[in-house]
Parts: structure tokens; C-alpha cells; sequence
């Protein structure tokens, strides 16, 4: 077993395969990452406006914004005149 | 498939299957204490703040659970399943356990979380109730015992990032099931309980309208390692400025099976509006109730804070909720004050749920009667001269498991199910 030590993946590969589930959100996190990220690359944006930028629901864009947030890949700018809604922008 | 014996086996490790088990411990005996989840601490580890006192509940949790997973006399199986109990012999119970891979070596894990880093794969975190994403090789929580990684293999697309960049080399593909044999004298089940889920009252909205939310939800939300970077609608991530609890949510309602009142849902929402009312120092925060339960020490006095506060206390049932295009929440409800039908608009809405049952205690035993309330809780057949025995003799209840209970009654009851059982090991030795 030592010498697998490092690379047992190939081992459970042998015996189990992937969920086709798991491959699509897999697909789709990665694609709406990679959007947001495109999106916050040149301005900051609120929700709102990321919403309606890659028609998504408002919830989704929620959901996928704070994840990348709290993996470090997003950070939070300022809140509206209004104290309502934060701005979000691209860690650099 | 291993064969072990113990003195005791605790099941549940919550707050009070913690307490149990430390409190045999320290009496010279040996423990093996069981959890299904992949940390210990139950869900009071995942609160903010607890009530009336307001003391940070993490700050009282992890140095209970540090010092049970570091007690000579406590072996800890996280991630375990307790399949069956039965009699064995005279004095012992027989207890087969499935012990789930984890694929990592708790041993050599440092909780650097570089396999965190490394993993392309984002799923919804249960330990946030779904608000936010996490890994599929992921560190259950910050503060969560034992700190350390875990794959969650059925979501894992076995691209095996996370263990070429593991220093420690602890991720292992290759760990399985275990079935382990325990032969133990007692038995303390401290299972706890669960949460009503909302989706059983449909007028409510709850899944369909996303700025309506769980207590539990909000709990996370109002905790340092919260979801969001502060208290956030769901639905569109606007700073909410009226928030609305609604109490009772499952529970003393006959329309969905449960009469029974929670106990711990006015203090807790209570509790809630307060830190809310600290949070968002603008924010109205409403409370409709059908009454404020008040009853234990300091309670009252807790109650009476939180309108001194500014939190506005609604005697009122909540006929609908019904969504605006804006997110925002209309509340239809009965005064029951004025009499009158009223309607008042919401940011948010925090459905208070009830504690209901977790009867996974009742399936272990299958050539054992262990005998059920008519709330489904593990009946308690001597509850006032001996509240932690059941019906089987030398298994004992601790905490929730056997009715609702706030955090210092668990832990009392956790107490005196301990004492049972030393008292049961030392006579049937």
C-alpha cells in the first residue's frame, strides 16, 4: 500500500465511477464561476446587477457569489447610498 | 470486523452525549461514544449565541469536546452508524457498528485545508444549511472535532487533486466500511433531536419563496462563521431591514401531528432579534407569537430586554405569506388583540420551528422493546423519580432524546443519566 501512498485515487477508479450528477455540477459551478468572475473583472457589481449581466436568479447568483467569496476568490466593495445592497469585486 | 469491549457506549454526540461520556469517564470507565456526523458537538456547536445569558456558544462547546476527545478513557467513532443492540448474555449488550470511510487518516491530517484549495468540485454546505457552497474535500467546520478533512465521495469526481497536494499524504481511496461488534454494560442514548420541517406548511412559502427562512438558517447567519459576510436576504442578497419571526412554526399545531410546545423557540427567537437588533442596528425585527413562554431563570427578564430593545411582540396567528415582485414578504395574520384581520410587509421572514422526534433510538432495538411517548420521543417510564431510564433496563437517556430541552436541562439530564449508568456498570459487575 505505501508505494500507492500519494495516488490511491486510481485504485477506487478501478472500482467505482463518477455520477453523471456530480459531472454536471461540476460543469456548472466551473461555468458560472468562471462568468462571475469575468463579469467582476473589470467593475464592481451589486447582485442585481450580476443578475440581470448572466441572467441568472437573483438566488443563484447569491448562492455562487458568497461561495466564491468565502474560497477567497471574491471580495466585498461598498454598500448603496441606501444601506441595501454591497457592491462585489475580484480579489487581486 | 473488530469485537471491543467497553463500559459504556454513548450514542449521540451532542452536548449532552459529551457530558455523559465525559462524566463516566472520569469515574475510571471506559467510553465509546458514537456519532453519525463527521464532527462531534451537535447543533449547539453551529449556534451563534445562547440564551438568556448570551454567551458565545462555540466558546462553550469546544472546550467541552476538546476535553472529551483528548480523555484516555473516551474512544470517539465519528461518521458511525449504530445498526443494533441487543442483549447479550445477562449484563452486556451486543452493539454492531458501521464505521463510514472518511478517505483520510484522521491520524496524519493537520487540517491545512490545501485539499480545500485544490478540489474543482462545489456543492451546497450542509453545515450552512445550504446557503453557501463547500468542497467535496472539505473540513467539515472551523471549529469542528476532529479538525480535519473528509471526501464526500458521492459528489468526489476522483480527479485526485486534493491528494497530490496533501503534505501529509493522509487522503486514502481506499478506505471502506467497517463493521465493528462492541460489548458494552450500558447504554446512553443521546440522539437528540430534529428540526420541523417547514415545507409541511405550504401557506408558509417555505423553499418557494427564498427571503423566507429557518431559525436555524438565521442562527447561522448571525454567527462569526456565518455564510454571508453579514445578515443577508437569500433571495437577493439585500441587507433586509424588517424581519419577521414567526413563532410556533410545527409546533402546539394539531395540522401537522405535533401539539406539542418546542420550549426553546420564544428564547431562542428572542435571543435571535436581539443579536439581529445588534447586527442591523436599524432593523424592525417583529415577533408574531401565539404566547411568550418565558418560564425559565432569567427568562422573563430576557423577554422583557428584548422589548426594551425595540423588538415588536405581535399577538397574532399568520394565516398566509405571499410574495411581492420584489422579494419582500406580506404577512396576512389575525390580531388577536384587536380581533382583526391584518396585513403588515416583511424584507424577511423567520419561521421559528419546532423540535420534533428523531426516533432513530426506537430502530436500533429490534429484539428490545424501547417504548416511545405519544410524541414519539423515547419514553421516560419513571420520569419524575428517575428521568433517564427507559424501558429497558441499563439503557439510559440523555438530553433531547427523550423530549424537548433547552442546552442547561440537557446537560442536567445528561448528568443524572451518567450517574444511572455508573450506578448500573458498578451493580452488574
Amino acid at each position: 500500500m505505501d508505494t500507492e501512498k500519494g495516488n490511491t485515487v486510481k485504485l477506487l477508479k478501478e472500482k467505482r465511477k463518477v455520477s453523471t450528477e456530480a459531472k454536471e455540477k461540476l460543469k456548472e459551478f466551473t461555468r458560472t464561476k468562471k462568468a462571475i468572475m469575468n463579469a467582476l473583472n473589470g467593475e464592481d457589481l451589486t447582485i442585481a446587477q450580476l443578475s440581470e449581466k448572466l441572467s441568472l436568479p437573483y438566488n443563484e447568483v447569491v448562492y455562487y457569489l458568497m461561495s466564491l467569496l468565502k474560497f477567497g476568490l471574491v471580495q466585498v466593495g461598498e454598500i448603496d447610498d441606501m444601506d441595501e445592497y454591497f457592491t462585489y469585486k475580484v480579489v487581486k | 470486523m473488530g469485537k471491543v469491549t467497553y463500559d459504556a457506549i454513548v450514542v449521540g454526540g451532542g452536548i449532552a452525549g459529551c457530558e455523559a461520556a465525559l462524566n463516566i469517564a472520569n469515574n475510571d470507565f471506559n467510553v465509546l461514544l458514537i456519532e453519525k456526523d463527521l464532527s462531534v458537538g451537535g447543533k449547539m456547536i453551529l449556534l451563534s449565541k445562547v440564551f438568556p445569558t448570551l454567551d458565545c456558544s462555540a466558546c462553550i462547546t469546544t472546550p467541552k469536546i476538546s476535553e472529551m476527545a483528548r480523555h484516555p478513557n473516551i474512544t470517539i467513532f465519528t461518521g458511525s452508524e449504530l445498526q443494533k443492540v441487543s442483549k447479550y448474555g445477562d449484563n452486556l449488550f451486543e452493539v454492531s457498528i458501521v464505521k463510514n470511510p472518511r478517505y483520510v487518516n484522521i491520524e496524519d491530517c493537520t487540517g491545512c485545508q490545501l485539499c480545500e484549495q485544490a478540489c474543482p468540485v462545489t456543492v451546497p454546505d450542509q453545515y450552512q444549511l445550504d446557503m453557501v457552497g463547500r468542497k467535496a474535500a472539505y473540513i467539515p467546520f472551523s471549529i469542528a472535532n476532529p479538525r480535519v478533512a473528509a471526501i464526500d465521495i458521492d459528489n468526489c469526481t476522483l480527479c485526485g487533486a486534493c491528494e497530490k497536494v496533501c503534505p501529509t499524504k493522509c487522503i486514502d481511496f481506499t478506505q471502506e466500511k467497517e463493521e465493528w461488534i462492541i460489548h458494552v454494560k450500558t447504554v446512553i442514548l443521546a440522539t437528540g433531536f430534529n428540526l420541523f420541517n417547514p415545507e409541511m406548511i405550504p401557506r408558509y412559502g417555505f423553499g418557494l419563496y427564498k427571503n423566507v427562512v429557518t431559525s436555524m438558517q438565521m442562527e447561522r447567519q448571525l454567527a462569526p462563521t456565518r455564510p454571508f459576510h453579514t445578515v443577508l436576504r437569500p433571495g437577493d442578497g439585500k441587507v433586509p431591514d424588517r424581519i419577521a419571526y414567526i413563532l410556533c412554526t410545527g409546533s402546539r399545531d394539531a395540522s401537522v401531528g405535533n401539539t406539542m410546545c418546542s420550549q426553546i423557540c420564544c428564547m431562542y427567537s428572542i435571543k435571535q432579534a436581539q443579536l439581529l437588533m445588534g447586527a442591523l442596528p436599524m432593523a424592525d425585527v417583529t415577533i408574531y407569537y401565539i404566547d411568550i413562554r418565558a418560564f425559565g431563570k432569567g427568562f422573563n427578564e430576557f423577554y422583557e430586554q428584548a422589548l426594551g430593545m425595540g423588538v415588536n411582540f405581535v399577538k397574532g396567528k399568520i394565516g398566509k405569506i405571499s410574495e411581492k415582485k420584489n422579494g419582500d414578504l406580506v404577512l396576512r395574520y389575525e390580531d388577536v388583540c384587536s380581533g382583526k384581520l391584518q396585513e403588515a410587509e416583511h424584507d424577511m421572514v423567520v419561521l421559528s420551528v419546532g423540535v420534533v422526534a428523531n426516533q432513530d433510538a426506537q430502530k436500533y432495538f429490534t429484539d428490545l422493546t424501547l417504548k416511545k411517548d405519544r410524541h414519539h420521543f423515547v419514553q421516560q417510564v419513571d420520569p419524575l423519580l428517575n428521568p433517564s431510564k427507559t424501558s429497558i433496563e441499563g439503557v439510559f437517556v440523555a438530553g433531547s432524546v427523550s423530549g424537548p430541552m433547552d442546552i442547561p436541562d440537557s446537560i442536567l439530564s445528561a448528568g443524572a443519566a451518567s450517574v444511572e449508568a455508573i450506578n448500573h456498570i458498578i451493580q452488574f459487575s
